[in-house]
């Protein structure tokens, strides 16, 4: 019997020690069990991070594992370990500059945009106050967080139902007055992404097209060139946000038509003019438009020499009545007079007015406010038509977060690209001061307002900072093929960005938002399982085996002790 | 700490299983084998009922509740009968009494259900940093589910095992084992038709059994005095 037992014993030891190795795979195999679940995921977009001359701007983290916290937060409250949801509705704009600028510990930022302004909104169902107050809160709070040297992460994101009741949830608690950590519960968000890196060697690409004229028999000069100038890049606080429809999508886009009308033009040998058309898309614009300048160096010497004039399109979108035209020579320059001479004519025929605005170049000061002071510096006489009153700083109103589809009027684009059209081909055709309409509406060289609708609303769903555009981004691509159709030569350059600016990676995350249980109540629930399952094997005891059985468990048999003695 | 909130979950869905163990006379006359005999039994079960739910089952695009196809679940349902009978009736087991012997069937069946189920959902989901109530109510589910195949085993251990028995209470008997058996397919037509919510569906799991379990140790009671 011993022995019988003894052998029993040993197969089963030794089955056990087989299975070891199997548990230990299996184990390893389980715990390789990725969790990665949310409740709720939202799109975020991170504010801009970049450096001046290694002077730090923007926002300067990204990773982001905090609790959740609203506005309602008891005053003297730690916010360190909490992120802030400020919904653009309620920020208070004097609070975040406080925080900014005393340099405050918060965990992070999150800012709420209504949907008005999400790119690819065509809108509707909002007051227009209310979109103006929007708007002009937004492009404050822009100017404070692109400017400020922020520590903490800083990211945008649209409000929807999710973050609205989250939201609400917060406030709720907050009011409580229980703020929101490891023990007491709330919500919890997560961004995982790696901490940003500089971005090596960003590019600036200008695309250039070129259109010839033709030239008379015999006539062995160069012929005169006219150029349409137009930058293409943006820049805003939250680069993946950055479409800029009205700064310069609206440029851009009046220089495509531009484009395609005198291709119309210029492909009969009959009614092509003496005069080539140079078209340029240049990047670089929001940094002192160095991606124009770049481009006029590169420019062969005497193809610069033979430019007549440039006319440069700075934000045409948003204007009723009456369109700048900016200048750098001063108003007396007969060149100048006859350009402004032009204009003036088209427009008193279309039925609106140009007035004439005259700045003068320091060249002491690098900055370049106007596209056409790069033209002006290489001695190229350069204009500027705009909406634009005054001229805009250094990285503002290069396509802000507020600058979306909305705010651009495809008729104001229309009538400016009337004005450049009909004032060019007068000047080419020799037809100024007559009453002549080249580009008449319900002619074949109408201006095609679904072309201009259709690149406006692409432009506006295309974040276009420069940096974060590969060489051969798919924007880029589009447009060389459409200036490819309209031209007789394109021609794209690649420059690397001056050094003084510096721009850093992770421009959108995914947030994760958890609802968490606190650990009081995962105590409080392990507590009423142990009471529970305590009960239940007091009841099963009893029930099965008797009372006595239950209270022997606790007592040590006397009797034992008694016997052995 | 959400390791935390597993912990307390795979306690409150196992836990009971071996409290029982523990607790009940099981422990002492050392019926772990028959258990884990049990279990295997089940195992197999669940793989041919997976193979005729696989043949004959079409898998519809809504949550519609099919008649025919509830229906035909319930048919299937009823492999898990078989199994049942299998592992009470053909197996050999130690002596062991007949009480004794439909609880031990009975845990090993429910603790294997349990394990093939709920583990693997808990294991993944409980761990995650988002809280929700459903892994307590599936361990409440787990909990009445054990009532359920104690008292199942039971009235099994009455049908299949018992001789003589009195004559008025065998249709009682069947309908109790019936609707034990079919119960799956109640709670699913209460969460399809009459779009109940988890926890109400759970609340009702767990009443129901609490009754069967009265129900069948009556009748178990009142089948053991004519033996004696």
């Amino acid at each position: 019997m011993a022995d019988e037992k003894k052998s029993k014993q040993r197969h089963r030891s030794m089955v056990f020690e087989s299975m070891y190795p199997v548990l230990a795979l299996m184990l390893i195999l389980v715990a390789c069990v990725e969790l990665c679940d949310a409740a709720t995921v939202v799109d975020v977009y991170r504010l801009i991070q970049y450096d001046i001359s290694g002077v730090p701007f923007g926002s300067r983290f990204s990773s982001l594992n905090h609790h959740a916290a609203s506005l309602s937060f008891q005053r003297g409250a730690d916010l360190s370990r909490s992120v802030l949801i400020l919904p653009l509705r309620e920020l208070d704009i004097g609070f975040v500059q406080d925080y900014i600028s005393q340099k405050q510990s918060l965990g992070g930022l999150l800012i709420l945009l209504p949907q008005m302004f999400r790119p690819g909104n065509i809108g509707g169902g909002e007051l227009i106050s209310e979109t103006e107050g929007f708007r002009k809160l937004l492009a404050q709070l822009e100017k404070l967080l692109v400017h400020g040297n922020i520590v903490f992460p800083v990211y945008f994101a649209f409000e929807n139902e999710e973050t609205d009741a989250m939201l609400a949830d917060v406030k709720k608690n907050d009011a409580l007055g229980q703020q929101a950590t490891a023990t007491t519960g709330g919500y919890k968000l997560v961004i995982s992404v790696s901490e940003p890196k500089k971005i090596a060697s960003p590019t600036i690409t200008n695309i250039q097209g070129w259109l010839p004229g033709s030239r008379a028999d015999g006539d062995s000069n160069q012929l005169p060139t006219i150029a349409v100038v137009a930058s293409y890049d943006t820049f805003g606080a939250a680069p993946a946000l950055s479409v800029g429809s009205d700064s310069n999508g609206s440029g851009v886009v009046a220089l495509l038509e531009v484009a395609r009308l005198f291709s119309i033009l210029y492909s009969n040998p009959k009614t092509r003019g003496r005069y080539n058309l140079l078209f340029a898309l240049t990047s670089g614009g929001p940094y002192n438009y160095e991606g124009t300048q770049k481009w006029l160096k590169s420019l062969d010497q005497r193809m610069r020499e033979s430019i007549d004039y440039a006319i440069c399109l700075n934000s045409v979108g948003s204007w009723d009545n009456e369109l700048l035209v900016h200048v750098s020579k001063p108003p007396e320059n007969a060149y100048i007079k006859q350009i402004f001479e032009g204009f003036s004519n088209v427009a008193e025929d279309l039925g609106f007015q140009v007035a004439l605005k005259h700045k003068k170049i320091n060249i002491s000061n690098s900055r370049v406010a106007w596209e056409h002071e790069q033209f002006s510096r290489l001695r190229v006489t350069a204009a500027t038509v705009s909406e634009l009153l005054t001229p805009p700083e250094l990285l503002e109103n290069a396509g802000s977060l507020s600058d979306t589809r909305q705010l651009v009027n495809e008729d104001a684009i229309i009538k400016g690209i009337k004005l450049v059209a009909e004032s060019l081909a007068r000047h080419i055709y020799g037809h100024q001061g007559k009453d002549i309409k080249i580009f008449a509406d319900d002619s074949s060289l109408a201006v095609n307002p679904f072309y201009v609708r259709s690149w406006l609303d692409l432009l506006s769903q295309t974040p276009r900072v420069a940096p974060f555009l590969s060489k051969n981004e798919p924007l880029i691509m589009a447009l060389k093929k459409e200036l490819e159709d309209y031209t007789a030569e394109v021609s794209v350059q690649h420059e690397s960005l001056d050094g003084s600016f510096t721009f850093y990676d992770s421009t959108k995350a995914s947030l994760n938002i958890y609802q968490v249980a606190s650990v009081t109540f995962d105590l409080l629930l392990l507590l009423v399982l142990g009471s529970y399952l305590i009960v239940l094997f007091s009841f099963l005891v009893i029930t099965t085996r008797g009372l006595d059985d239950l209270i022997s468990l606790f007592r040590r048999p006397p009797s034992r002790k008694v016997k052995m003695a | 700490m959400t390791l935390f909130h597993f912990f307390n979950c795979a306690i409150l869905t196992f836990g009971p299983h071996a409290v029982y163990y523990s607790a009940t006379p099981l422990s002492e006359y050392d019926t772990l084998g028959t258990s884990v005999k049990a279990a295997v039994v089940y195992l197999a079960t669940a793989l041919v009922k997976l193979v005729c739910l696989a043949t004959f089952l079409q898998v519809s695009e809504t949550e519609v509740f099919d008649p025919y196809q509830e229906a035909l679940k319930a048919m299937i349902g009823f492999i898990d009968v078989a199994g049942l009978y299998y592992a009470l009736a053909q197996l050999t087991h130690r002596n062991i009494s007949q009480n004794h012997k439909f609880q031990a069937v009975g845990l090993g069946w429910a603790f294997a259900d349990s394990v093939l189920h709920r583990l693997a959902p808990l294991w993944v989901g409980a761990r995650g940093l988002e809280f929700t109530w459903d892994y307590v109510l599936q361990g409440l589910e787990a909990n009445a589910n054990l009532v359920f195949t104690i008292s199942l085993a039971a009235l099994g251990s009455l049908m299949w095992l018992r001789k003589n028995k009195p004559k008025t209470l065998i249709p009682i008997i069947y309908t109790c084992a019936v609707i034990i058996a079919t119960m799956p397919s109640i709670t699913s037509y209460l969460r399809r038709v009459m779009g109940w919510h988890f926890p109400k569906v759970v609340g009702f799991e767990l009443l129901t059994s609490l009754v069967m379990a009265f129900i069948s140790c009556q009748l178990f009671i009142l089948c053991q005095r004519p033996s004696l």
